[in-house]
């Protein structure tokens, strides 16, 4: 049987994780879960899954410092990245000082909360991308 | 009509002078002797005084000496019966002002008491204008301390200082602002006046406008527990030539703190009631989506609900961060000479990757030897990444997006101009409004806030600046911002507009 996709969750809202991980659970995914910065980092070293769904507003590091990590780790910058948030439009540089050469960084974003059936349309274009 | 007294012991002489004076239209009043002559001297004002030198009682000498002490402005001609040059000589030299020899003829008479009264007149103009002067010296005496009044009575800090930088004026409001100690300072060069709370680099700021190194300057000092907000311009002289710099200082402390709770207020509801109700919202999309098993229909009825309050309050939330992005994004904050070719060298690298991914060609041409404007830089940022992102986002694969800059007379003119879709002339006029957002089918699936454009006007215009926008559906638009460039570069930085290099970036490879 092939390996199924593993995908890595990361939000510091158990709440939020619960629910998604349900919905990603609908389909033939792993999901591994974070619920901060710094574990995700570690989990995305040690798991080496094939996409990261990663909250951006969550204590130090957020989601943008993760994401920066990740895509300036040569064994790690090619695994996609799911930038999710309850932010990103609302709130732009100037109040944010969000650089956005990071957002570009990632490889899609998305806004929270999110219809359960785009979440996975996302997810699989990641993947098969 | 003049006034003249005649003092003589001669009737006849009187008499004559009388008639013939009387004539002229003169005052003729006469006195028989030196005692008679003084009293009528008291009692009403003379231009000019015939003074018999040869009378009994007191002389003539005599009373002119008492009318050179108790009517110093008044004009004497002597009448000398002997003729003899001696007394009339010493009596000028004891200020009669002209003599006639005894006997003279009506027209001798009328020459002496013209001449007299003539440079009467001339003697009271000029001591009119002498006092003219010392009223307007007063009035600008008063001036002076009417200005000192409002300076010292401002609640703004105001420091002058002379083109060496030493402090030639400050107020008590500058004083305590900056903490300097009493008058005593001034005189002194200012980094000595302030040098203690590490000012130095602002003194230095300070010190190159007054050289005439620098034009006006506007930045925000953090000082003990508050932040002044310092406005410094040059003084200039007729010529135009620098005679100093006065700055006028602001303590924004409180502002800045009730910007810092604005932008934590904002904060924490992004974060502590929108990622909440993100979270209720997700977990009852997972129920209604049916993935936790079968839900009833009146369930899934109360759900469907309960999830559309939530998005309602979501929204409502986003039109709130919306209005604090606003507000935030026109505060100018600190006005410094500056490079655009920079600025648009920075917007064009943040968004090359957005570029590519469309497949877009990305142009940019500013010369970096492009003369500066004034402006806040990260405002100036948002402008140009504003106008490059929606170029971007509103231009089809394989399409270009180019950007341009040059001086256009007293203005630097940026053009940002794409090949994408366009605007409808019934959008054009709309677009700068807040929250509109163009809605067609091309248009549904690109992200935004309706406040990118609105933005960008109120930061240009708050430069001093204008927006304009010309477009076409379905060939494209073009944007153009027109910046004031800084006057002060032309002046003293002629001829090194000609540097020959031109910045591309993100040219076609």
């Amino acid at each position: 049987m092939a390996l199924q996709p593993r995908v890595l969750l990361v939000d510091d809202d158990p709440d939020f994780v619960e629910a998604t991980k349900a919905i990603l659970e609908t389909k033939p995914y792993e999901v591994i879960v974070a619920y901060d910065g710094k574990e995700g980092l570690e989990k995305a070293r040690k798991e080496s899954p094939r996409v990261i769904i990663l909250d951006v507003m969550m204590p130090p590091p957020d989601g943008y410092a993760v994401c920066s990590e990740l895509k300036r780790d040569p064994n790690l910058c090619k695994i996609p990245i799911l930038l999710l948030t309850a932010v990103m439009q609302a709130v732009p540089h100037t109040l944010y000082t969000i650089d956005m050469g990071l957002r570009t960084e990632a490889d899609d974003y998305i806004d929270k909360p999110v219809e359960p059936s785009e979440l996975v349309r996302r997810v699989e274009a990641l993947i098969s991308g | 009509m003049a006034s003249i007294l005649v003092v003589d012991d001669e009737r006849i002489i009187r008499d004559g002078c009388l008639r013939i004076l009387g004539k002229l239209g003169y005052e003729v009043r006469e006195a028989g002797s030196g005692e008679e002559g003084l009293n009528l001297l008291q009692d009403g004002p003379c231009d000019l005084l015939l003074l018999d030198l040869k009378m009994p009682g007191l002389s003539g000498m005599e009373v002119l000496q008492r009318v050179r002490e108790n009517h110093p402005g008044l004009m004497v001609v002597v009448i000398t019966g002997y003729a003899t040059v001696e007394s009339a000589v010493e009596a000028m030299k004891a200020g009669a002002y002209d003599f006639i020899p005894k006997p003279f003829t009506p027209d001798q008479l009328r020459l002496v008491v013209h001449r007299a009264l003539e440079k009467r007149a001339l003697e009271m103009e000029a001591a009119g204008l002498r006092k003219e002067r010392e009223r307007g010296l007063r009035e600008i005496a008063g001036e002076k301390s009417r200005i000192k009044t409002i300076i010292h009575c401002m609640v703004d800090g105001v420091l002058v200082t002379d083109h060496e930088g030493q402090v030639v004026l400050n107020n008590p409001a500058a004083m305590r602002m900056l903490k300097m100690t009493a008058p005593g300072d001034l005189g002194l060069p200012l980094r000595e006046a302030l040098g203690r709370d590490g000012l130095e680099a602002w003194a230095e700021k300070i010190g190159q406008v007054c050289g005439g190194k620098s034009p006006a300057v506007s930045q925000e000092i953090p000082i003990g527990e508050t932040t002044l907000m310092a406005h410094t311009a040059p003084v200039l002289g007729e010529d135009g030539e620098i005679l100093g710099a006065v700055t006028v200082l602001r303590d924004i402390g409180l502002l800045k703190a009730m910007d810092r709770m604005k932008s934590d207020f904002v904060a924490m509801v992004s974060h502590e009631l929108r990622a909440p109700l993100a979270s209720v919202e997700q977990q009852l999309s997972v129920i209604l989506a049916g993935i936790l098993g079968d839900i009833n229909e009146r369930q899934r009825d109360m759900m469907a609900r309960a999830k559309e309050r939530t998005r309602g309050l979501i929204c409502l939330i986003n039109d709130l961060l919306d209005l604090a992005k606003i507000e935030a994004g026109v505060v100018i904050q600190y006005r410094e000479r500056l490079s655009i070719a920079g600025v648009l060298e920075k917007a064009v690298e943040i968004l090359k990757g957005e570029a590519e991914a469309k497949n877009l060609t990305l142009h940019l041409s500013a010369a970096p030897s492009l003369p500066p404007v004034m402006g806040d830089q990260r405002n100036m940022e948002e402008v140009f990444l504003n106008l490059l992102s929606n170029a971007i986002k509103y231009t089809g694969e394989g399409g270009w997006v180019r950007v341009e800059a040059r001086p256009e007379g007293s203005y630097l003119c940026v053009q940002v101009e794409d090949n994408g879709i366009g605007i409808s002339p019934e959008d054009l006029p709309h677009i700068f409004d807040k929250f509109y957002r163009v809605k067609n089918a091309q248009t549904r699936k690109i992200v935004g806030t309706g406040l990118g454009l609105p933005i960008v006007k109120r930061i240009v215009e708050a430069h001093l600046g204008m927006v304009e926008v010309e477009s076409q559906p379905g060939s494209g638009s073009k944007f153009r911002v027109y910046l004031p460039l800084d006057p002060f570069w032309e002046e003293r930085h002629e001829g090194k507009h000609s540097a020959p290099d031109s910045g591309n970036f993100g040219s076609p490879s």
